[in-house]
Parts: C-alpha cells; structure tokens; sequence
C-alpha cells in the first residue's frame, strides 16, 4: 500500500532510538502528518519495541487509529497519553493485560472515539464499563472475556449508538438482555458462553437491524424469527426450532452449527429461507439424515467433517454440488464409492478435505476428475498410490498419475498414510504445486529426490521419513522453496542440517535440531512477536552486557531431554510462576 | 540533453533541479502532470513547482529518482537517508506517489 520512497522512510526513522531523537522534536511536521502515514510509523515503531509513553505525545493530533493487541507493557500511564489523541476513532486493546479500571479512565469524553476492543482485559470489570459510558458516540464495544458482570452490561444501555457489541464469555442474563433493548441500532451481536436462554433470546426480536448473531455454547434451545439476521453462530448448543414464527423470514447467508445437537435437523431448518445460504458448519454433530441440504442450492462452503455422514447421504450433496467450492468430509465414513457419487456434481470444488475417512485409490481416481480442486487433503486415509493390477502385470500402477489432470493443484496433503517412494514419482508433473506434505516412516532419499523437480513448491514437508545425511547433502531445493519441514526424520545429524542451512539461507528447515539452531541466531528484527520479547528484555540488561549463564547449552531443545509428562509438568509450573510473578508486579 | 527530455522541479524557495524526464516519471504524480491532456502549464514548459517542499527535500526526491531507475534494473544498492529528514520526505513522497 505504502509507497517503496515510504517505506524506507520508515524504516530509516524506526531503526534506532537514537534515529527517533533526531526526528522527534519535528512537531509542526508530526502534526500536520497525514494519518495513515503517522500510524504506519507509529506501527513500526511498536513492532521495533522504541514506543514508550511519552513518544505518544508526537501523535497526538494526526492518529485516527490504533492497534495495540497483545501488547503487554500498555499500562496507566500510556493510557494517559492515548486519552489526549484528539482524533482517535478507534483504539483496540485487546489482550493488553495491564489494563485495568483506573487506565480505562483516561478515555473519558474521547468524542471522536468510535470503537474499543477490550477483548481479554481481564482487569476491566463494571467500574470500568462506567468509564466507557462517557463516550456517547461509541459504535463498536469488545468486552468478551473481561471481568464485566451482568450489571456491567446492563448499564451499556445508554451506548444508544452501539451497532457491534462483542459480549463473548460474560455472565449476560435474561435480565440484562432485557435492559439492552434499548439499543435499537445494534446489527452484530456476540454472546457467546452467556447464561442467555429461550426467554432472553425472544428479546432478539427488538433489535431491528440485528444481522449477526453469536449464541455458541448457551443454553439457547429456540431462536424466534429474526427477520433482519443472515449469520448465526449457534455452534454447541442443544437446537429445537430455528426462526418459528410469524412474519418475513430472514435470508440467512451463513449458519455455524458446529457441534450442535439438533432433535430433529429436518424440522429445526423447517422454517430456514436457505436460498441465499452460501456456508454452513454442521460438523461435529450426530444426526443421521442429510436430506435437508436439497434445498440449500446457493452452498458455496459446506464443513461436515466429524458428522454422522455416509455414503448414502452422500447424493445430497452431489444434488446442490454446482456452486460448492469448499467441502470438508474429514473423519466422516464416506468411502471412495461416496465420492463417485460425487464426482461429475461438483464441477466448481476447489477444496476437498477427505483425511480420516476410509477412502482408497479408487477415490483417487475420481477426484482426479473434478476439475477445479486447488486443495486435496487425504491424510490419514487408505490411499496407497498404488492401484494392483489384475492379472499377470508385473507392476503396479500409481493412482497419483491421474492428478496430472488437476491442472489447478496447488496443495496436497498426505500425511500418515502408507504410501512409498515409487507412489510419488507422479508427483513432480504436477507443475502448478507450491504445498506438499509428507509423512510416512516408510519414505526415503528417493522421494526428496523426486520432489526436487517440482517447480513451483513453495512448502514441502516429509516427516518421520527414513531421510539420511547423504540425501540431504544432495538435495537441491526448488528454486522457490521457503519451507523445509522435515521433523521427525531422526537420522539426520545436527552437521548436516546446519550445513544444508547454510547453503540454502532462503529455505526456513523444521526439525528438532535445526530448531535448536534457529534460537541461538535469533536477531532482533525478527517479526515474531516471542522473539521480540527476548530482544527486549535483552536491551534491558544492556546491549553489549552478555550474563554469563547464556551459554549455548541452554538453547538445545529440551523436548529431546525430557519425557512428555515431564515436559507437561514443566510446562504448568512455569505457567504458575509467570502468574505469580505477575501479580506481584502489580 | 535536450530540453523535451528533462523537466524542472522547482522547490518552495525557488531552487530549480532540472532532470531527466524518465526520472521524475518515477513519480505518480509528477507523470499525471506531465501527460495529462489539456495544455497545463506544467505539459507546455515542462517545469513544476512544489510551493511545499523544501529545497533539501527536493534534492533528496531527485536523488531518489534516480536511484529508483538503477533499482528497477536490478542495480541493488541502498538509498540512505538522514534521520531528520525522514519525516519530510516521507510526506513529500506521499504527496508524490513514489
């Protein structure tokens, strides 16, 4: 988006804290700055760990929007300094885990202020909320996870302009449903794991607007008609009827019923207007009939993976199959005879997820035959990639030649099932590959060999392979690779892997050992945000000053020392200590 | 060098930087002006003012420019630039789309 000129601009004036003295006394030019070049500035300077509260006030006057998630060191006093930002419309927080009540105070009488993410602020609690009623003009309130209570959200009644609310995982009542009617222009709302029931949920009819509706894991059991709604999230909950009632029925376009249990599936969508449905999430649910599909023709994604499906429900699907581009049967019991019937139907799939399923080559060859499939995951199945021959015939035939016709293949996924090194030589004619993912004990050096003729592989993995130092000393990488995973392959030796490392900079290599390696030469300017951590609490110390006990030692991956059930205890007591130190701090 | 193949870029206190053409078409904005149609004032004499960046900016977009060419060739160097200026330009460069 930012221009090349920019962009090394930033970079220029982010590099040291020493480069942000130079610049930052400039205070008629920070304030006439325009603000999407004054927040992509003030990003990287959150991303190089040199923003500290009194920096903030260089911004005050040209940042519109702000995005400090997961950043743990936001406090009070950096509040103090956001509270001043004249413009600010929004301010996400989520996840910032020193805010509490006291900081939130900051933001009173913020008038331009739109929208606050306090996702998982788990300090903010009702007294906080008091604070936010100060900001008349708030459009968009994230509190899920919070300590806020019932009366917390009850008192949100006065935010009349609210038309986002996210309340995921508070103690919302029927009582504070009922108090929120007051805001009539609400359109999404999130009210995840709350204590809502069917007397709360007929409360939803007051909301005019409402078209996006989150009642995962409540004991909501009928949703009256809400004629203005198109997503609904009722993932987890027990489902007797769905929009009975009077009146236009609302066009749904999206339905998350992962999980659910639904009395009767055929009665419970009786009253669903599915002509618009384009995505439906119906796994992890136990129904045994399929017939309801028939009518949902405008399905574009379609997640059944966990289901009760067979292959005989299979035929619904292949009846709406046109428009379908994503279907996920993983660990369902559909076996290749469920995806012939499919095949020929599904003329638009572009993903086709199968892993769990007790499919075989047969199946193999049917997919071969569905034109538009970019992603094809049949890990964990019975595919061998060899069809036996009848007859006399000395020789095998690979099932995986048949994808050659998949001209759009892109990512394959073969993981944990028992297929060979001869199985795969089909593989590299398949020219448009940039994902693959391997693992299997019985493959060896050859199957490396092979894959490094495919073209365009961006991702390749083969783990718990049977790969030797000699293979990967020859193994050269196609010229676009960036990953190498190859964990698990347990002969390989720490040399040899550091070697292929080094001649091979552009390629990222997983493996236990190459793991160890990557820690000891981690660099401050790394993206990754744990990495970052480090490289801060490094500066602390001082930046030339190296403790004595950072040996290289301490960097070898422990998992090769430690058993499982000791690594997990290991795991809880740090995860104990942090807590206890972090309360202490405060 | 011939005249049609230059341009002047004139800075805020009047300073004149005549370059190739091909360089200040680098920028968006200085190509939009140069080949929009109609007889703007800066098509006809080839010579635009920027009233908003000063003289020390303007060198430095210049010296962009070209270094922008030698980039694109696949010429692999790196373009420093001062911490203090890093704010001003950046701003110019936004105005300029470069």
């Amino acid at each position: 988006m930012e221009s090349l000129l920019v962009r090394i601009c930033i970079e220029a004036a982010t590099e040291s804290a020493a480069a942000v003295e130079k610049w930052r006394r400039q205070k008629r030019t920070l304030e006439r700055m325009p603000s999407h070049l004054s927040e992509a500035l003030l990003r990287h300077l959150l991303q190089r760990r040199l923003l500290f509260p009194s920096l903030l006030e260089v911004f005050k006057y040209s940042i519109e929007e702000i995005d400090l998630r997961g950043e743990s060191c936001v406090d009070a006093e950096w509040m103090a300094y956001l509270g001043a930002f004249q413009y600010l419309r929004s301010m996400i927080l989520a996840d910032c885990h020193r805010i509490n009540n006291s900081a939130l105070w900051n933001i009173t009488g913020m008038t331009n202020l739109k929208e606050v993410d306090l996702s998982r602020c788990s300090k903010i609690t009702d007294a906080g909320i008091g604070h936010l009623l100060s900001v008349p003009a708030l459009e968009k309130l994230c509190i899920s996870e919070t300590g806020v209570t019932a009366d917390g959200v009850a008192a949100l009644a006065s935010l009349t302009n609210l038309l986002i609310l996210d309340l995921g995982g508070l103690p919302v009542t029927d009582s504070a449903m009922s108090s929120l009617q007051a805001l009539t222009k609400l359109q999404h709302l999130d009210l995840w794991g709350s204590e809502v029931s069917n007397e709360g949920a007929v409360l939803l009819k007051m909301f005019p607007s409402l078209s996006f509706l989150n009642l995962a894991w409540t004991s909501v059991t009928n949703l009256p008609n809400l004629s203005s709604l198109a997503y609904l999230n009722m993932s987890n909950c027990t489902i007797r009827s769905l929009f009975e009632g009077v009146g236009h029925k609302a066009r749904m376009k999206e339905v998350m019923l992962s999980g659910a249990a639904i009395t009767d599936v055929s009665e419970a969508f009786r009253y669903v207007e599915t002509s618009r449905l384009h995505f439906l999430d119906l796994s992890y649910s136990s129904h045994q009939s399929f017939s309801f599909l028939r009518s949902m023709n405008a399905l574009t994604d379609l997640n059944l993976s966990d289901s009760a499906l067979t292959d005989e429900s299979v035929e619904h699907i292949a009846c709406i199959g046109t428009n379908i581009r994503y279907l996920n049967l993983s660990n369902t019991k559909v076996s290749s005879d469920g995806i012939g019937a499919l095949f020929g139907h599904v003329p638009n799939l572009k993903t086709l997820l199968l892993s769990g399923t007790p499919i075989d080559d047969t199946a193999v060859s049917y997919i071969s035959m569905m034109p538009s499939l970019k992603v094809i995951n049949l890990s964990r199945t019975n595919v061998k990639g060899l069809i036996h021959q009848e007859g006399d015939s000395p020789h095998d035939v690979s099932s995986f030649s048949a994808l050659k016709n998949l001209s759009h293949l892109e990512k394959l996924e073969l993981e944990e099932v028992n297929i060979t090194d001869a199985a795969l030589f089909p593989l590299m004619n398949l020219d448009k590959l940039i994902y693959l993912s391997l693992r299997s004990v019985s493959l060896t050096d050859a199957s490396l060999y092979h894959i490094s003729s495919a073209p365009k592989l961006i991702h390749l993995g083969v783990r718990d392979a049977v790969l030797t130092d000699g293979g990967l000393d020859s193994f050269i990488p196609p010229p676009a690779m960036e990953i190498l995973d190859i964990r698990g392959c347990w002969l390989l030796t720490k040399d040899v892997i550091l070697r292929f490392c080094h001649n091979h900079p552009q390629v990222d290599v997983r493996h236990e050992l190459a793991e160890a390696l990557d820690k000891r030469n981690f660099h401050y300017s790394s993206p990754s945000r744990g990495t970052m951590r480090t490289s801060q609490q490094k500066h602390k110390q001082g930046k030339l000053s190296v403790s004595p006990h950072r040996s290289d030692d301490i960097f070898l991956d422990q998992r090769l020392r430690y058993t499982r059930e000791e690594l997990l205890a290991l795991q809880f007591s740090s995860a104990a200590f942090s807590t206890s130190t972090h309360y202490q701090g405060n | 060098m011939k005249k049609e193949d230059t341009v002047k870029l004139i800075s805020a206190e009047g300073f004149e930087f005549v370059i190739d053409k091909k360089a200040a078409m680098v920028s968006q904005t200085i190509r939009n002006m140069l080949t929009s149609p109609g007889s703007f004032a800066e098509t006809e004499h080839g010579e635009v003012t920027f009233p908003e960046i000063n003289t020390t900016i303007l060198e430095k977009i210049c010296q962009y420019f070209y270094w922008s060419l030698q980039y694109a060739s696949g010429k692999e160097t790196e373009f420093h630039i001062e911490p203090e200026l890093t704010l001003e330009l950046m701003m110019a460069a936004n105005y300029l789309h470069t």
